[in-house]
């Protein structure tokens, strides 16, 4: 290799430079060290995601003050240095993106998608929801035909009917779900009232007086209401 | 005379209705039978009340009330258990009656399919086709409700059939507790079919737009929960959140209703939620 330089003058040229160079690497890689040991890396994520996430500002999102990172204002922007401070700028902004949109992380972020779990827990909540409105439907059907019995306002029995009808629908749903979320209690006082309904939606023409007196006499014997608004209260406070 | 029939059934039914003048013997016996058959049906004593329903059929095959009889005696045998065949035969002659009524009609689809579900669930491959023979129906009730129960089968490739009728749903239905149920269905059996339904309609304020959900616990990469569903889920998703999760939030101060009303006004911005214990929850809509 030395027999080598010594015959090749261009060869020797170029082993000095190469020499040379990596002496002013070396001389460079300590300074970064020196740099990189006084940035605290741990708090880093934090720092940047407060100040994007927290503040939410423009001030926030500004380049940061050089004097509140004076490691970076001592080495005057070498070349190399620059490249050490584009590639912290490049990462801050990953990172910032990062926590600005969570979800780019697991990389299906733009797909629809929900746990097993998470969607039983939303079917009970459902179930829950509308079972309450099924019950608070049925008090309204059923006040109606109290008040048809009486001397109240009385909705045509086509209408009357046709929410019978509705109402029988929705509880097909619900059926398969207080089962399966054991609701037993809902279960039964919703089946009682499926059964008026079912004689209410076949029902298109008025029923006489008497026998929409019969079926209050019916719904007050076996305590209907008392039954829904207990069965209710319990649904809505989430027993 | 229908109406006069069926006003005085309904008497019957209610248990009040002896002061109801029968018309002739035999109307008095089948209708008794039927009334005391439907009482014992409220009260799910399935056994005796399809002894009475037997009898009316067998004695009075011509009653006007044998075929409507037909519906209880499949309700009958669905109740009493381990006869969900016979209750599925009982229901389809019902509805090939001429004078079914359509509600009752229903009804009874609607049982065929909550039957054949409970017998696939029990092992039997072949019940399946009688929902899947249901997703054209012409009746949307009938559709809708066949297209919800399959997506429930734990066969995903069965399940997956589903996904067209429930993104019709999704598309078309004005009915926020169906619309809500088809998202779900969706969601389990193919949520690509409901991004691409939700993408089709009118893009409204609560339509085509992506609530997502992350909580991380202290120490972890990965997150404990993640969630991307519609923004018309959203209310429910809250609702449905761990239960510890809730409390981090309350115990935060942070009201669920106010986040998710300025969530949805703000666009892209995003909640996060750093609880004691390191956990960190974050919300937010694009």
């Amino acid at each position: 290799m030395d027999e080598h330089l010594e015959k090749h003058l261009e060869s020797r040229a170029e082993a000095e430079a190469i020499e040379r160079l990596l002496r002013e690497t070396e001389s460079v890689r300590s300074e970064i060290r020196q740099a990189a040991a006084s940035v605290n890396w741990d708090a880093l994520p934090t720092v940047i995601a407060d100040r994007a996430l927290v503040a939410g500002d423009k001030a926030a999102r500004q380049a940061p003050d050089s004097r509140s990172w004076p490691w970076l204002a001592a080495f005057r922007m070498k070349p190399v240095l620059a490249g050490l401070a584009a590639g912290l700028v490049v990462g801050a902004a990953a990172m910032y993106l990062a926590l600005r949109t969570p979800g780019v992380r697991d990389g299906r972020d733009n797909a629809y998608y929900a746990s097993g779990e998470f969607l039983d827990r939303a079917e009970l909540e459902m179930a829950r929801r509308n079972t309450v409105d099924y019950l608070e439907k049925s008090q309204y059907v059923l006040l109606d035909v109290f008040e048809s019995a009486g001397e109240g306002p009385v909705v045509p029995a086509s209408v009357r009917s046709e929410r019978a009808r509705d109402l029988l629908q929705k509880k097909q749903y619900l059926n398969g779900q207080l089962e399966r979320f054991q609701m037993a209690k809902a279960k039964a006082i919703c089946d009682q009232i499926e059964m008026l309904f079912r004689e209410l939606a076949q029902i298109d023409d008025e029923l006489p007086a008497a026998e929409l007196g019969r079926i209050r006499g019916y719904v007050e014997e076996r305590q209907l209401f008392l039954k829904i608004n207990l069965v209710k209260k319990e649904l809505q406070s989430g027993v | 005379m229908r109406k006069i029939a069926l006003t005085i059934c309904f008497a019957l039914v209610l248990g009040l209705g002896g002061a109801a003048v029968p018309a002739y013997s035999q109307a008095a016996t089948d209708d008794s039978l039927f009334r005391e058959a439907k009482l014992l049906v409220f009260d799910k004593s399935f056994k005796e009340a399809l002894e009475k329903i037997d009898e009316l059929i067998d004695r009075f095959p011509s009653s006007p009330l044998a075929g409507q009889a037909l519906f209880y005696k499949g309700e009958c045998l669905s109740g009493v258990g381990g006869r969900e065949r016979d209750a599925l035969r009982a229901y389809k002659s019902y509805i090939k009656l001429d004078d079914a009524k359509p509600s009752l009609v229903e009804e009874s689809e609607g049982a065929i399919v909550d039957l054949a579900f409970d017998l696939f669930a029990d092992g039997n491959d072949s019940a399946l086709r009688e929902i899947e023979s249901r997703l054209e129906h012409p009746n949307k009730v009938v559709r809708y409700y066949a297209a919800y129960k399959l997506s429930l089968v734990s066969d995903k490739k069965e399940a997956a059939k589903a996904a067209p009728v429930l993104s019709r749903i999704v598309e078309s239905e004005k009915d926020p507790e169906l619309l809500d149920r088809a998202r779900i269905a969706l969601l389990r059996v193919s949520p690509e079919s409901l991004k691409s339904a939700e993408e089709r309609k009118p893009r409204t304020v609560t339509t085509a737009r992506l609530l997502r959900i992350r909580v991380r616990k202290a120490g972890m990469k990965e997150p404990a929960f993640s969630l991307n569903i519609p923004f018309a889920l959203a209310d429910l998703a809250l609702s449905a959140m761990d239960e510890d999760d809730k409390a981090a939030i309350r115990k935060k101060g942070y009201d669920i209703n106010k986040i998710m009303n300025e969530l949805a006004k703000s666009k892209e911005s995003i909640l996060r939620i750093a609880g004691d214990d390191g956990t960190v929850i974050e919300i937010w809509i694009d």
